[in-house]
């Protein structure tokens, strides 16, 4: 039986607080740490109280929410019977499996930059979520006044600079598994089916149709547990604009570019702009699946401004949809559409929360400022949705025989030297897209378990 | 001179040294040789540095054309070794032709399997594109029936069926009786102790002087193994690609 009070409030829904801090911290006192864990579930002596799935009836100012690692569990005392019943991939962490994920070259763990030079030293990951700085500050304040039992190894902030425009200048945010527990999915315009809760949470039915995941032990541990995949994922604006212009101008000379976008089309793209500029956000669009302001191409693949106004996520890839095979919504999610592993439509979606860090880029003034996303991918199995989305779809594109050996062109570990992207055209023909560059490098990450309140006071009271 | 280098090599190598060294380059041929080496040294390396058994399959690469057509070589040792055992198991594939051929079909990545028997293992070998654990969850979910009436014949498979239940189990334990590919860099080897000892960083210590006894060492502990991830007389080509290719739908 659900009860929303036991679940952590920020795997089912997302709070929409502009601002966000991540604490990666260490046992550094395994006694108090425990103490601490069992305060934090009713917000007693002080430490900032979990936020819950609980609704509320006014919003909390801040919220707060906190995740495991592998290595966290074992410092707080986890048994090593108890250990031994979470999957492997969580075990050996994200570091371990970076050639899965295409973290190599200067994606790979190894220049990660502290505190995730020191993995297994990262044992617990507190989280804040606010309106204002001040308010991060004061949370966190009180989350390690006295002795918390933990040390801080370093921060992340994250900021929503522009409401819920990302670098790279897209809408995000736009489209999330559904739940019949959560949300009215009467009202949903969604077309993909409402996920069931063991698509995020241990010990419900899942997507896959028989199978259970492991809940791991004891029960009050694993039970209406999740795991999340936390990325510092670090992004070249500055490389992705430069890419869309030597795009824009090698389609310009292309003998099917009338086919790609007729003379006279520019202002469907946007108001004002040049045959260059209209073909730059093209790619951009082709890229995403997207136009920049989220209308979605399966709906609209000829204007970013359809009239009437399409539904952001009311769309299949069915027919003759033309949202290139390759794009990133549609290769991280093929929602109905045919793909080569046929039980696996659907099955692998997960809840992607995620928050821009770093300042806005602007093209006309060019700063060597670090600029990405703080990304949180959760699901009820990191092997059977991260892991296998990433190493199988977002990378080699095994879902389509039209796209396998290419990568994502936003997020994919994409190498010049091999790189490609076809744009689809009217006629069924492509124009073929090369020397994509890695746009988007891993700079930290990890494993982490979200446990239940339950499985909180489970930790808190161990005494061994 | 090392004494596990073939004769022929040390022979003329060696060919004007003293009655002492022949005798040393012909030792590794010598049946008293060779039972010291098998039953008194290989033990006693085997204790002195200790290896750890290598993970089946191969490797996954960033390098897409890397990552199709991948060899999977499951052994798996019947519980009833006997020629009723070797029957049962021989019907147990027979008995599921039908459910093979569909969930061949609908998991879409798999290129061809095989089933053979071998000294009283069940051995199921097949060619499969991308990612190991993805293959054999897909596997589960579409004919997990199947597997579990094989896996449910062999040594230690009870504790891992059905597989529908006991999805990450089931899947470790595949893995754990895939064969070892060993590289076919002769530095491959070595790269891959280092990675089971959690150790990334290549050293760029390459003793090469060592490499036959780790090998050695390695194929004490993996006594299946697969030489090299299989050899392609063509470039890799997705399941899928193929069929798309020859028009008989993907």
């Amino acid at each position: 039986m659900f009860k929303p009070a036991d679940v952590q409030g920020n795997i089912l829904r997302g709070y929409r607080k502009p601002r966000v801090r991540y604490l990666m911290l260490e046992v550094a006192d395994r006694a108090a740490a425990r103490r601490w864990l069992a305060a934090c579930t009713s917000g007693r002596d002080g430490v900032p109280q979990i936020t819950t799935e609980e609704p509320w009836i006014t919003k909390p100012v801040t919220c707060f929410n906190i995740a495991l690692t592998y290595e966290g569990l074992r410092a707080l005392g986890a048994s090593q019977r108890s250990l031994d019943t979470f999957p492997t991939e969580f075990k050996e962490g994200m570091g371990q499996r970076a050639v899965k994920l295409g973290d190599v070259g200067p994606s790979a763990p190894d220049s990660w930059p502290a505190p995730f030079d020191e993995p297994k030293r990262i044992h617990l990951i507190a989280t804040i979520y606010a309106d204002e700085s001040a308010q991060l500050d004061s949370v966190q304040q009180q989350a390690l006044a006295g002795n918390s039992g933990f040390s801080l190894l370093g921060k992340r902030d994250g900021f929503n600079f522009n409401d819920n425009y990302v670098h790279f200048g897209y809408h995000d945010n736009i489209s999330q598994p559904k739940f019949a527990e959560i949300h009215d999915v009467e009202s949903l315009s969604d077309a993909q089916p409402v996920a069931p809760l063991g698509t995020v949470l241990l010990g419900y039915e899942t997507n896959f149709e028989g199978l259970l995941f492991k809940v791991p032990e004891p029960e009050p541990l694993g039970l209406n547990g999740s795991f999340n995949a936390f990325r510092v994922l670090q992004q070249d604006v500055a490389g992705f604009e430069a890419y869309l212009t030597t795009a824009a101008t090698y389609l310009l000379a292309h003998p099917k570019v009338d086919e790609l976008l007729p003379p006279g089309a520019e202002a469907k793209i946007g108001e004002g702009l040049s045959r260059h500029a209209a073909l730059r956000e093209v790619v951009a669009a082709s890229f995403c699946g997207r136009w920049r302001n989220g209308v979605p191409l399966a709906l609209s693949p000829d204007t970013a401004h359809p009239s009437p106004e399409v539904d952001p996520t009311d769309f299949d890839f069915v027919g003759d949809s033309r949202c290139p095979y390759g794009a990133h919504i549609r290769r991280s999610n093929p929602r109905g559409g045919q793909i080569v592993q046929r039980v696996a439509n659907h099955s692998r979606r997960l809840v992607r929360r995620g928050m821009p860090y770093g300042p806005a880029y602007y093209p006309e003034k060019p700063d060597g400022e670090e600029r990405g996303l703080l990304g949180n991918f959760i699901g009820a199995n990191l092997g059977a949705q991260f892991e296998a989305m990433s190493c199988d779809w977002t990378n080699l594109g095994l879902q389509d025989p039209r796209i396998t050996g290419s990568n994502d062109p936003l997020i994919g570990a994409n190498d010049p030297a091999t790189s490609w992207f076809d744009i689809p055209l009217k006629s069924g023909a492509t124009i073929r897209l090369r020397e994509l560059p890695r746009f988007v490098q891993t700079r930290g990450g990890a494993y982490t378990f979200l446990p239940s309140l339950a499985a909180i006071r489970y930790l808190g009271a161990l005494t061994n | 001179m090392p004494s596990n280098l073939p004769s022929n090599l040390t022979g003329d190598l060696t060919s004007d040294g003293s009655w002492f060294d022949r005798l040393v380059d012909r030792l590794p041929q010598t049946g008293l040789m060779k039972f010291v080496a098998a039953r008194i040294l290989v033990p006693y390396w085997a204790w002195r540095y200790p290896v750890e058994k290598q993970p089946g399959g191969p490797p996954f690469s960033i390098q897409p054309g890397d990552n199709v057509q991948r060899m999977m070589n499951l052994v798996m040792p019947l519980k009833d070794k006997s020629a009723v055992g070797r029957a049962i198991a021989a019907l147990a594939i027979a008995q599921n032709v039908d459910d093979i051929y569909a969930g061949l079909d609908n998991v879409g990545t798999v290129h061809f399997a095989r089933f053979v028997i071998v000294d009283n293992n069940i051995c199921m070998l097949s060619v499969y594109d991308g990612d190991f654990t993805n293959y054999i969850r897909d596997f589960i979910a579409t004919i997990g029936s199947v597997f579990d009436a094989v896996v449910g014949l062999v040594e230690g498979g009870d504790d891992v069926i059905p597989s529908e239940r006991n999805i990450e189990k089931f899947i470790d334990w595949v893995h754990a009786h895939d064969m070892y590919q060993v590289p076919d860099l002769a530095t491959g080897i070595l790269r891959d102790q280092e990675a089971l000892k959690g150790d990334t960083a290549d050293t760029g210590n390459d003793d090469l002087r060592l490499l036959p006894r780790d090998l050695i060492l390695q194929l004490n502990v993996n006594t299946n193994v697969s030489l090299g991830s299989g050899y392609r007389a063509y470039p890799g080509y997705s399941a899928a690609q193929v069929r798309r290719q020859f028009g008989i739908g993907w």
